[in-house]
């Protein structure tokens, strides 16, 4: 009897009830539930309607939508956790941007939103991003994964620029990096020294959480 | 056989003499400007300033030495270089000095593009240094923001993001997006000339609204570009009675378009093109065939009917990515032309569609995989690659040879000529 709301919860979610689920997330706290459990049986649900994406049963507008119940679930969540002091510690923190030249940003944003979902703190650099900012966000930020964007085939390769870049600085042994987008392949990613690529936003985060691991383990 | 015929005879089904070509005749099948710099200098023809024919993508306006080097078949009927009309449209506005501006759309400037290179601009366009960029002003209207390492204008901001209501929907000043009788009357004009004094075959790219006002242009782009693009999947999910409030004004505003247009040019133009709209991602459609028929399907419908029962134009609809299902549902309701076809996006594999809708609908596209092998290819791989999809694509007509949307720059222009090269010598009918 105990979780059966959050069994609720993640089900609701992960068939996109948007109703449903801020009801529940009511009934949830009403019941004396910590939002930190709340919020776990949200993820959950989150992984349902990535499996179904993966699937192919559910469509990217569909992943999209439980982003968004996600938000308004979170709005009435956030309150009660600040004031219960419930503080969530990121799992990771990953630096995003879509290369310089570039201006496409529907696929970054897709994956800092999934990112964000699942954990990390994300600082989103936006487009146009010069092999520059990536090197002063990493200073700034000191980030555990840059991950960079690019749809054109004229503009990719300058997420080689940005390794260089950062290779020149001695940074690169601090982060991992993670790239993605339309031209991109695993192959290409290896040639230009990524560590990883994210074929699509659920598997990039699946990557980031590993390469995290990656990164803990070696600290 | 001369080149309207072709095209006629691909979009009819048939086997015409060779398969029709086209560079240039949309702003999705068309070559970026400074792709087309390098390339007409690797060709040795006469040195000169690309003219822009499509502001925000920066593409060049396909010249007639270009046009007849590649054996191209079909021509826009918007076109400003020649062969041209000697009907330029006119444009008065309030620029962005605010003074009173009259211009045609044969009077030029010089401007020197974030992508090194100087091009013709219409003076109709206006562009500010800003920042971070450059802004770009179409008829005294911003309309999109260029990097100052960017090769594009980006669009600016979403005009319905912060909409609550059906009522703040009615609000927004929907009849701009209406065709003025002035334009269609020298577009009638133009497409009148071009069928007269051409034997290309004539592609009305334009739907009628202007420049700025990119929301016109489809029905889901429309909802994206004037929502946000991850908000107007949550408003067909969440706030269906708004999402459906918007539908029902583009589709006004762009059934009252078409309707304008096929009634004054539709004798002339061969192809109208109804919709620029993406509805695939790389890995599968955006939206579900459930989500098309509540929201798009009827819509469509009608808009296609109208063209389809008031011309003999034939329909083009472009849409990104993968869209494999949903291009059954366009065939049910009439559509001619799908393009660009996206052969490296999921389940958009060659035989497949062909083997599954070849015979119901024409590929306007398909030429190389634009993201894998044609930047990257030697050009005799590349020659196999084109040659294959052409053996694919050309048996029965239903084919008309063009690259995968754009040709970006960074596309060695040895391989864009290899791609038309083995266009017109294989592709001879009957294809072997």
């Amino acid at each position: 009897m105990g979780g059966y709301v959050l069994n609720e919860i993640r089900d609701a979610l992960a068939n996109l009830d948007m109703d449903k689920v801020l009801e529940l997330v009511r009934k949830a706290i009403n019941q004396g539930f910590k939002p930190l459990d709340i919020i776990n049986s949200m993820a959950e649900g989150m992984k349902v309607v990535g499996e179904r994406f993966e699937g192919g049963e559910y469509f990217i507008s569909d992943l999209i939508a439980s982003a968004e119940i996600f938000k308004e679930a979170m709005n009435i969540l956030e309150p009660l956790i600040m004031k219960e002091r419930e503080a969530i510690k990121p799992i990771g923190k990953v630096v995003i941007g879509t290369v310089e030249g570039d201006i496409h940003d529907i696929g970054k944003n897709l994956v800092a939103m999934m990112l964000r979902i699942n954990g990390f703190e994300v600082i989103d650099l936006g487009i146009d991003v010069s092999p520059q900012k990536f090197v002063e966000a990493v200073k700034q930020y000191n980030p555990d994964i840059i991950g960079m964007s690019a749809l054109l085939t004229s503009t990719m390769i300058n997420m080689r620029k940005v390794i260089e870049a950062l290779e020149k600085e001695g940074l690169i042994n601090k982060v991992k990096i993670i790239v993605g987008g339309a031209p991109i392949t695993e192959e290409f990613a290896k040639k230009i020294g990524a560590d990883a690529y994210g074929e699509n936003a659920i598997i990039a985060v699946d990557i980031c959480k590993k390469l995290i691991e990656e990164l803990r383990s070696k600290r | 056989m001369k080149p309207r015929e072709r095209v006629v005879l691909a979009l009819r089904h048939e086997e015409p003499d060779r398969i029709p070509i086209d560079l240039g005749s949309t702003g999705v099948s068309s070559i970026h400007a400074k792709a087309y710099y390098d390339l007409r200098k690797y060709l040795g023809l006469p040195e000169k300033l690309p003219r822009i024919a499509d502001i925000g993508q920066q593409l060049a306006d396909v010249d007639k030495d270009v046009l007849e080097f590649f054996h191209v078949d079909v021509i826009d009927i918007n076109r400003i270089t020649e062969p041209k009309t000697p009907y330029p449209r006119r444009y008065k506005f309030t620029g962005v000095d605010g003074s009173l501006k009259e211009v045609s759309e044969d009077e030029f400037w010089v401007w020197r593009a974030p992508y090194s290179i100087d091009v013709e601009m219409p003076k109709y366009v206006e562009v500010l240094e800003g920042e971070d960029g450059f802004i770009g002003y179409v008829e005294g209207r911003p309309f999109g923001k260029i990097p100052k390492t960017g090769y594009y204008f980006w669009g600016l901001g979403h005009a319905l993001a912060n909409a609550k209501t059906v009522d703040d929907i009615k609000k927004y000043n929907w009849d701009a997006g209406k065709v003025s009788d002035d334009v269609v009357e020298i577009l009638k004009k133009k497409a009148e000339y071009l069928y007269k004094n051409t034997d290309y075959a004539l592609v009305n790219s334009f739907m009628g609204s202007p420049i700025a006002l990119g929301a016109f242009r489809g029905l889901h782009a429309g909802g994206q570009t004037l929502r946000g693009w991850d908000r107007w999947f949550g408003d067909l999910k969440f706030r269906k009675s708004l999402a459906e409030a918007i539908l029902d004004h583009l589709f006004e505003v762009m059934f009252y378009n078409i309707k304008k247009l096929v009634d004054t040019i539709g004798e002339y133009i061969q192809v109208q093109v109804i919709g620029y709209d993406d509805m695939g991602m790389e890995t599968g459609p955006q939206i579900s065939v459930e989500v098309f028929r509540e929201f798009y399907k009827d819509r469509y419908a009608e808009i296609i009917g109208y063209v389809k029962k008031y011309s003999k134009a034939f329909t083009f609809l472009h849409s990104d990515g993968s869209i494999f299902p949903l291009i059954k549902e366009f065939i049910d309701i009439g559509l001619d032309i799908i393009n660009p076809v996206q052969i490296s996006a999921k389940g958009m594999e060659p035989e497949k569609l062909k083997k599954t809708y070849g015979d119901q609908i024409t590929f306007w596209g398909a030429a190389a995989d634009n993201q894998h092998v044609l930047p990257f290819a030697k050009p005799d791989e590349l020659r196999e690659h084109v040659k294959e999809l052409i053996r694919i694509f050309a048996p029965g007509g239903g084919y008309v040879f063009a690259n995968i949307h754009n040709v970006q720059l960074g596309v060695p222009p040895e391989n864009i000529v290899t791609m038309f090269k083995t266009a017109y010598e294989y592709g001879r009918y009957p294809i072997r």
